[in-house]
């Protein structure tokens, strides 16, 4: 008995240095960018003496945080209302048809889960180009829609053989055409697959880098991830700076992880189980 | 009746068609698409171009070293990343299931990383890399931390490993714990009563009431790992040269750097499918034929 207790003892400890370790990283950038340029560089681990919030101020005006912040919210909030849309529609209608057909769709749709961007980014750049879609935030939406319903499609498909026939059934006694049913009866059904599905890709737009590289040209159009990265590239050594602009692009992210952690835990390890 | 199975495909045509023309624009059409191209000479801007078989591949694996190079840089981070990154997640998985209280405070810490950007990331630690270690060298008698963290091929291959772990483990973390979870405790215990040590108790209960969350997480760690671009982007650029450089990196400087080899860099990233697709089906083979075993 004694041994577990020394062995626990053991583990605590070893969590506590590794927590240390990763969380280390992100106490240096934030600490830091509360410092001026000499401060920081007599000592980056010192806490800082004074609140410095000219960094902030800087890079708020550096990296246009606010239109930038915007343009991520609105790629963010079209592509997700976007890809619920279209995956729930045709992952509940392939889930409930049978035949070839359907099944050949279905197959489609999942087996472009395996295709990495890397090689599609080519062509696509292209496309977008051809379509004009390239360089708007909307058309950046867009594309993300086209990326992201596989996988929605393919949650959605295993969520609705959960939901029984027999309430569509019903409601289509009651007179509800097919439409109706879907958004009245079905789709509120849907919700918690929805919430794991917005999630996911919330994270995945939010953070995502090379395909805004590769579609947006001008600055007034740049997500934030992107602004921080021309900031990056153009203000090298001034570190203050860069952390600030650091900071503030991660907090978005650390603001819903801190509210919504149990639902991205969960959706995880739905997705992979299912996956 | 053939009226019925008309009106059942005009339905499905309806619910899916809005998924399946954005998806087909822009997913679809664009893998066949760079398939064709990958077997042309196109340079992208001609009406003409011809087909030339393999020639593009047969160049880029046997006449172009910056490729190969990449391409031999990414399959040892590869596996690096699949064994590292699974072995950390599931240490942390194991260590931080045993515990009561602290539970959800390590899970929330060890995850928080994965919630930031990959490219954000990579920053962050360049100013760890760049700036703290050396001047922690200096005021400290730690001198091994004053290395050319990016500088250096050979310490940058670990610097590059040390923020794709950081990044990275708490996803797979999260997976395996799941999968802890399913293990009931009613085994755990009887393996004890049996006799069994705490390891004893893990390798013969514990790992194969888990074997699927192991599949899941290897494929996983497996397609992202060849698929890294942010993390050595951020942090190197591909530097010095073209030493750090990946094969994501390798196909994106031949597509976008103005070199008009349209048909050339779209075999390229066929090549790069090509690999991903056979190795995860090695791997989702072995690993399925295990846990039938198991």
């Amino acid at each position: 008995m004694r041994q577990n207790k020394a062995s626990s003892i053991l583990i605590t400890v070893i969590l506590s240095i590794g927590a240390a370790i990763s969380f280390f990283p992100i106490y240096l950038a934030i600490i830091n960018s509360f410092k001026t340029q000499g401060e920081m560089f007599k000592s980056f681990i010192s806490l800082p003496t004074k609140l410095h919030f000219n960094n902030y101020a800087d890079a708020f005006n550096q990296i246009n945080l606010l239109n930038s912040t915007v343009n991520s919210i609105v790629i963010s909030v079209i592509g997700i209302a976007g890809i619920v849309f279209c995956a729930a529609l045709a992952g509940y209608k392939l889930s409930r048809t049978s035949g070839k057909i359907s099944s050949f769709i279905f197959f489609l749709f999942i087996a472009s889960m395996l295709v990495p961007f890397h090689s599609i980014m080519i062509p696509l750049t292209r496309m977008a180009k051809a379509l004009s879609v390239q360089g708007s935030t909307y058309g950046l939406a867009i594309i993300y829609i086209g990326l992201g319903v596989n996988m929605a499609i393919f949650l959605y498909h295993g969520f609705v053989k959960s939901i029984p026939r027999e309430l569509e059934e019903a409601a289509q006694i009651d007179g509800c055409n097919e439409y109706q049913t879907f958004f009245k009866i079905i789709f509120p059904l849907l919700v918690p697959i929805t919430v794991t599905i917005s999630i996911l890709d919330f994270l995945w737009i939010w953070n995502d880098f090379l395909l805004p590289l590769l579609m947006l040209t001008d600055t007034s159009n740049y997500t934030l991830i992107l602004s921080t990265n021309t900031l990056f590239g153009e203000y090298n050594k001034e570190w203050s700076l860069i952390l600030a602009a650091l900071v503030l692009t991660a907090i978005p992210v650390i603001i819903i992880y801190s509210f919504f952690q149990r639902f991205i835990m969960h959706g995880i390890a739905e997705g992979a189980v299912k996956g | 009746m053939p009226t019925k199975s008309y009106k059942k495909y005009i339905s499905l045509f309806t619910f899916v068609a809005p998924a399946f023309i954005l998806y087909a624009v822009f997913l679809l059409i664009p893998t066949i698409s760079g398939m064709v191209y990958s077997f042309t000479d196109w340079n992208g801007l001609n009406r003409n171009y011809d087909f030339i078989g393999f020639g593009n591949f047969v160049e880029a694996l046997t006449e172009d070293p910056d490729f190969v190079g990449s391409l031999l840089f990414t399959l040892k981070y590869v596996v690096f990343m699949v064994v590292l990154q699974n072995v950390f997640a599931l240490l942390l998985a194991v260590f931080i299931e045993s515990r009561r209280k602290t539970k959800g405070f390590f899970r929330t810490i060890f995850f928080m990383p994965n919630m930031i950007s990959t490219i954000i990331s990579a920053f962050m630690w360049t100013f760890v890399f760049a700036q703290v270690l050396p001047q922690l060298a200096e005021k400290t008698a730690l001198t091994f931390l004053d290395q050319a963290w990016i500088g250096d091929p050979k310490v940058s291959f670990f610097s590059i490993l040390t923020v794709s772990l950081w990044n990275g483990v708490g996803y797979m973390m999260i997976i395996y714990l799941a999968g802890l979870q399913g293990v009931p405790q009613s085994l755990k215990e009887a393996a004890r009563i049996d006799g069994a040590n705490a390891f004893q108790t893990f390798r013969n209960v514990t790992l194969p009431m888990i074997t699927h969350a192991i599949t899941i997480c290897f494929f996983l760690t497996l397609n992202g790992a060849f698929k890294v671009f942010e993390v050595v982007y951020g942090l190197t650029g591909g530097g010095p040269g073209r030493s750090t450089q990946v094969i994501t990196m390798n196909i994106y400087e031949e597509a976008f750097s103005n070199n008009f080899r349209y048909g050339y860099a779209s075999a390229k990233s066929v090549i790069l499918f090509i690999i991903i697709l056979i190795f995860t089906f090695i791997q989702i083979q072995v690993m399925k034929r295990r846990e039938v075993e198991a």
